[in-house]
């Protein structure tokens, strides 16, 4: 009887009790926002403790953190020259491939004759590896920093160029029909109703594009560069400065997640009416 | 009854995809009328509302605003959809504005957006000008679509179920602020005004376009005498509109039961 009782009132009791009763909740579910940092540390304690403890040799491939750190320091101007030069292959070459991908994209997604002859070709032509097309540019182009350029434009512009004409397609009938009641047509309705409503797909375009054209710029700069980010890595791999070395890969991974990050942020500014 | 030379809808069919969406179709409909088209969904409706916009043509027959074929969109016919008409990338005041500029090229963009918040006023809208249209619920949205139409300066409205996703009350404050946007027009505008809800359709129209499915086909063209201003619940509970609306219902009903007996 007493015992009855005793469950009753239990049952009453308020919800915060019980829920104060339940076990913790897991470590790991409470960290969330954490994660990503949690993680960066621990592969950098790895790191140290891996160059700390195992008997590596003096000049090994992975240096410390504390050399990489010091030889960032030291070699920080001479990174600061290389973005530069790097940055003047990347901006015009991606610039022209966002310009011309977009534009070019817009039109033949709009218009029926271009889209039935570019499609079919773009198909082909896209998947082409851009590395492929080194050797030809350098050959072809009087400069490095103009064969350079180009096989940034060519690595960027497919994948912008594609994605402009698939949004293009993807336009919402309903956009259309407004439209069209409202009298808006030609290059109007490309650049006031197509463009904006594209903006989603272009923007993952976009973001394929410039991280190819980091790869392309690199790899570009293997070949023919005196200054720059790829230059850099490679010039002191050849002279087995592997804390330089390494230093030049942080940075550059640095520089590129930089950049990525302002894309994303143009493309939450522009796109803040989607949902 | 008037008899300006208006909207003519003549003997108009239409076919999606092997299917009759419309068959022999005909009504007119003077300048300034107010009508409603009332049908069940999939009837077609829509779809003729879309051929007398011009964005679709019809297989044959024929749509004439002012005795001309209607062989395409044009700014005199402005569309309001269910919903979805405002452009998301463009604030209200813009969407307006747009709207503005399309009638009259020659206006500034500072004119444009004035006239805008002109009409927003008028809609009740001064306020959310400047928001997007995904900060807006439905039937601000659909104020919005109505002063678009206004900009347009459009001398005809077609509504497509623009209040269909709204709650009873405010789509009660939108049919009275679109009777009241239609009684102050001079000249009076040409309204033809979509629903499947029959008190809406009675209540709204000076007459009232029934139509049948499968294809959808005109099955009763009545005038709503009622005056004006028609108060809700004298209206409803007057003997002469529980009798009309007996009649349109029954003849709904009875329409269906000769679809369903016809396919048994």
């Amino acid at each position: 009887m007493s015992d009855n009782a005793t469950v009753g009132s239990a049952k009453l009791e308020p919800r915060a009790e019980n829920f104060a009763r339940r076990p913790p909740a897991p470590l790991w579910t409470r960290l969330t926002g954490a994660e990503a940092p949690i993680l960066f540390l621990l592969l950098l304690g790895a790191w140290y403790l891996v160059t700390a403890l195992l008997p590596l040799a003096p000049n090994s491939l992975l240096p410390s953190p504390e050399r990489v750190l010091i030889a960032l320091k030291e070699s920080l101007p001479e990174l600061l020259r290389g973005t530069w030069s790097s940055f003047l292959i990347l901006v015009p070459g991606y610039l022209a491939a966002a310009i011309l991908g977009v534009a070019g994209g817009l039109l033949v997604g709009t218009v029926g004759w271009l889209g039935r002859a570019f499609v079919p070709f773009a198909r082909v032509v896209a998947p082409v590896p851009p590395t492929v097309y080194i050797p030809y540019a350098i050959a072809v182009l009087p400069t490095f920093q103009l064969s350079a350029i180009f096989v940034v434009f060519i690595g960027a512009f497919w994948p912008i160029f594609v994605s402009s004409i698939a949004g293009a397609h993807s336009l919402d009938g309903r956009h259309r029909d407004n439209a069209r009641i409202l009298g808006i047509e030609g290059g109007e309705f490309r650049w006031r109703i197509v463009l904006p409503a594209s903006l989603p797909h272009i923007f993952s375009g976009m973001a394929v594009g410039l991280a190819l054209s980091f790869v392309l710029l690199t790899v570009g700069e293997l070949f023919g560069a005196n200054a720059g980010l790829g230059r850099f890595v490679q010039y002191y791999a050849d002279f087995a400065d592997y804390p330089r070395m390494v230093a030049g890969i942080l940075y550059t991974g640095l520089v590129t997640y930089l950049a990525m990050s302002a894309l994303d942020a143009l493309k939450r500014r522009l796109l803040f009416w989607v949902r | 009854m008037s008899s300006a030379p208006g909207l003519r809808v003549e003997g108009v069919c239409f076919d999606y995809g092997g299917a009759g969406v419309l068959q022999n179709v005909r009504f007119r409909l003077a300048e300034g009328e107010f009508a409603t088209l009332l049908g069940p969904s999939g009837c077609g409706k829509s779809t003729l509302l879309r051929l007398i916009a011009g964005l679709e043509q019809p297989l044959t027959g024929s749509v004439e605003w002012h005795g001309l074929p209607i062989e395409g969109p044009s700014i005199e016919r402005s569309v309001v959809f269910q919903d979805y008409a405002l452009f998301p990338w463009l604030d209200i005041r813009d969407n307006v504005a747009l709207a503005a500029r399309k009638a009259e090229p020659a206006l500034k963009r500072s004119e444009a957006r004035e006239r805008a918040s002109e009409l927003l006023s008028r809609v009740g809208l001064a306020e959310a000008a400047r928001k997007y249209p995904f900060e807006l619920s439905g039937g601000m949205r659909q104020r919005g679509a109505l002063a678009r139409s206004l900009a347009t300066g459009a001398q005809v409205l077609l509504l497509d179920e623009p209040f269909g996703a709204l709650d009873p009350l405010n789509r009660a404050r939108l049919q009275d602020l679109l009777l009241d946007v239609w009684q102050s027009a001079s000249p009076r505008k040409t309204f033809l005004f979509v629903t499947h809800d029959i008190d809406e359709a009675l209540y709204l129209g000076d007459r009232i376009i029934v139509l049948g499915a499968a294809p959808g086909h005109v099955i009763a063209d009545r005038r709503i005498a009622f005056e004006r201003p028609r108060p809700r619940a004298e209206l409803f509970s007057d003997q002469r509109f529980i009798a009309l609306r007996e009649q349109i219902a029954g003849a709904m009903s009875a329409e269906t039961l000769a679809v369903i007996e016809a396919a048994t």
